[in-house]
């Protein structure tokens, strides 16, 4: 099942609505990768909350656009990971390393828009 | 009946008695297929006597102060009686299988129930093995060593029972400690929230790998309730914090952060903070001195600013 991707503003939002295949989460990234320039977007939201586990290969993944992103300018939140996947995802030492994460879609925005006010007071 | 048959039935799960089990309470007494035989052989003397080896056993137990308990209780006691003289008549039966073990459970639970000493079971019990040894040699007069042998058959299953009888004993006498012990756990991890979205984690005492995960598991889940962006775990009730300790710290801190809520550690007293540094452990978290400097640095990160105004009682007067 493709992810659908949203635009909101200059934030691209990737909302994973049920578990996904490998193939899923590469066509994902490419996607993402591929918009990110196309649109100049300059965030990137990928929305977890209904995914129940995230494996090795998820994480990598998602590390994957969000490395990618930066390079083609764009910040990448991760969003609405569970507790249950948190404490799975601890215990088998994976972690999103320089990559932000939020609680929810909300809080994501949130900060990406405090992380790009701050940019721009920095740049002025 | 049925939830007298229930209970035990737990309890069996519970004590962790499975058919694997019982084979092997049977070799460690050493029964035998010869032994079994032996038994059956002796089945007709022992069911003759069963009413006076049971008087035996309880006779002996009135006849002790720790055992009033038990003897003081009427309806405990008549149903002891029977269970005891059902047990004596299955002891000769060669067939020990879950439901006699079931029994013998019962039993058991019915001593614990009137806080029979296991002293003076033990006691009466030898007392009960003794009459009916007595009768069976009277019985092989003739052929004394075969009456022996059989006796001590007898005797293997007798050890099986105290086996199980003992077990059930201790382990009620442990169950409270059990509970006693669930109460701690349940009431040591509370997630307190002292802020609109900043939690207050308080850790008490000593954190083994299942206490560790069931307080990961509750902060985890009141940042999601609470939908909380701090959270300031306080160990200065942590007495000690050795690498296996803080590595569960680490993983808390971790998951936290993948739910998007930042973890600020306060009170890590000197001595662990050097026991820290002995052990070359690397605590990569925000630290800061005490729980009163951690919820200010929260607060400020949330951007919350503190003022003080001159005290309610001053600006009335």
């Amino acid at each position: 099942m493709p992810v659908p991707i949203l635009k909101q503003g200059d934030v691209l939002i990737a909302s994973i609505q049920a578990a996904l295949t490998d193939h899923d989460l590469l066509t994902l990234r490419d996607e993402l990768a591929d918009r990110v320039g196309r649109l100049r977007a300059h965030g990137v939201i990928v929305d977890v909350t209904a995914l129940d586990v995230l494996d090795s290969f998820a994480t990598r993944t998602l590390l994957g656009i969000a490395y990618t992103a930066r390079l083609r300018g764009a910040e990448t939140v991760v969003v609405g990971i569970q507790p249950e996947v948190a404490f799975a995802m601890v215990q088998l030492g994976l972690s999103f390393e320089g990559v932000a994460t939020a609680l929810d879609l909300e809080e994501g925005l949130e900060l990406l828009r405090a992380r790009s006010q701050g940019g721009r007071d920095h740049a002025g | 009946m049925a939830d007298r048959q229930v209970a035990e039935r737990n309890l069996m799960a519970e004590m962790q008695i499975t058919d694997a089990d019982i084979e092997r309470r049977k070799k460690m007494v050493g029964l035998t297929a010869a032994d079994l035989s032996r038994i059956s052989g002796l089945k007709e003397i022992v069911l003759a006597h069963v009413d006076e080896s049971t008087a035996t056993f309880f006779e002996f137990l009135a006849g002790l102060e720790e055992a009033k308990g038990l003897v003081s209780k009427r309806d405990l006691m008549e149903r002891a009686r029977q269970l005891k003289s059902e047990h004596l008549a299955a002891m000769v039966q060669a067939h020990y299988d879950r439901h006699y073990v079931e029994q013998r459970i019962l039993l058991g639970l019915l001593y614990s129930k009137a806080g029979l000493d296991t002293r003076a079971f033990l006691g009466a019990f030898h007392a009960l093995l003794r009459n009916t040894g007595t009768t069976i040699m009277k019985h092989f007069e003739r052929s004394p060593l075969e009456g022996f042998e059989s006796f001590m058959s007898l005797k293997k299953i007798a050890f099986f029972d105290i086996g199980v009888i003992m077990d059930v004993l201790v382990f009620e006498r442990e169950r409270v400690i059990r509970q006693q012990q669930e109460a701690i756990r349940e009431l040591s991890t509370p997630v307190l929230q002292i802020r609109d979205r900043l939690l207050l984690l308080p850790i008490i005492g000593v954190i083994d790998t299942n206490r560790a995960r069931l307080i990961t598991e509750s902060l985890l889940r009141a940042i999601r309730d609470n939908r909380a962006k701090m959270v300031v775990m306080d160990v200065t009730g942590v007495a000690s914090i050795d690498s296996r300790v803080a590595n569960h710290l680490l993983q808390t801190v971790s998951a936290a952060r993948l739910m998007g809520a930042l973890v600020i550690v306060t009170g890590v007293s000197s001595e662990v903070a050097q026991s820290l540094v002995a052990l070359g452990i690397e605590l990569t978290v925000n630290t800061v001195g005490d729980l009163q400097g951690g919820v200010e640095e929260a607060e400020r990160l949330l951007g919350y600013r503190v003022v003080q105004t001159p005290p309610a009682a001053a600006q009335s007067s």
